[in-house]
């Protein structure tokens, strides 16, 4: 009887911690990836070229791109919610 | 009057002082206004630290480009479950940062402890180098909120930040910072409010851990402001 009544929780333990593990693949993944800069490749698009110097990425071109890259106001939390002046 | 003049003063001083010219506008809209400061604790902090708390807006603009400080953020906050008026030395970063299936499939209060990992404790130890700061018996702790867009939202038309905020005495922050706390204790001694666009979500068990992406990660052919050393 008690081991009907664990049976159930032993099943979604065990499928939490599946989970987990596939997660923690997909995560260590996530904790190397060092590329996820949204605005960085568009900032690459608008390399300032000089003839005859490497191209550089002004912090400039980084705020273009990223107006450029603008998906419109998300929604976030507001200032009064955390702190009081 | 001779105060006013004296802020004043200190606030001219900063501006020249930080990034200056074109860079001003982004440097110092960063910083919280000193009319902001609704008691005289929180004013006299911010006077007397105005110099600093630019110098950080100018590093984290010039050498942070993938973190994007909100405006008027850089500053003494008083959390809103404070009693008295503690005062935080506090930043609220956005993260720019593309969709990412393995983020997104991770549970919420996962992604809430790998972005202030990742991006809340490399601003925090930065902001405990600021030693005048940090010596200020007036300054309770530190504080990094950390917004970045919700996996699945931008598709779905209406693009949400989840956030995190996190709260850290000062001796508790210090002690970890320099090896006498081990992560998982700093973990259960901050305190955080989490957040789902505007929706309250309470407390989040946090785990931290060590990323070095902040302290190793590079825009390829960066080039910092003039005047802005990283």
């Amino acid at each position: 009887m008690r081991i009907r009544m664990l049976l159930p929780a032993f099943v979604l333990a065990v499928g939490a911690a599946a989970g987990g593990c596939a997660t923690s693949e997909e995560w260590a993944e996530w904790r190397s990836h060092s590329s996820h800069f949204a605005s960085g490749q568009h900032a690459t698009f608008s390399l300032r070229n000089r003839e005859g110097t490497a191209p550089r990425v002004a912090r400039a071109d980084i705020d273009a791109a990223r107006r450029e890259n603008w998906w419109g106001k998300a929604i976030t939390v507001s200032p009064d919610q955390i702190f009081q002046n | 009057m001779a105060s006013r003049w004296a802020a004043v003063g200190l606030l001219v001083l900063a501006v020249g002082g930080g990034g200056g010219g074109a860079l001003a506008g982004p440097i110092d809209e960063k910083v919280i206004p000193l009319e902001r400061y609704t008691t005289s604790k929180g004013r006299a902090l911010a006077v007397a630290h105005q110099p600093r708390l630019l110098k950080f807006s100018e590093y984290v603009y010039g050498c942070m480009p993938w973190v994007d400080a909100q405006k008027q953020s850089i500053g003494f906050q008083r959390p809103k479950f404070a009693e008295g008026d503690d005062r935080y030395f506090s930043t609220w970063v956005i993260i720019d940062q593309k969709e990412d299936p393995q983020f997104a499939a991770a549970p919420q209060p996962r992604r809430m402890s790998a972005m202030f990992s990742r991006f809340g404790m490399d601003l925090m130890r930065r902001m405990a180098t600021i030693h005048d700061v940090v010596v200020d018996s007036n300054v309770q702790g530190f504080s990094v909120v950390v917004s970045w867009l919700k996996p699945g939202t931008l598709k779905s038309g209406q693009p949400v930040n989840e956030s995190v905020a996190v709260f850290v005495e000062k001796a508790a922050a210090l002690d970890y910072l320099e090896g006498r706390m081990p992560a998982d204790e700093l973990g259960r001694r901050v305190r955080s409010l989490a957040f789902d666009g505007q929706k309250d979500l309470g407390a989040v068990p946090l785990e931290i851990w060590d990323d070095p992406f902040m302290a190793t990660y590079k825009i390829p052919n960066y080039e910092p402001p003039p005047g802005i050393t990283c």
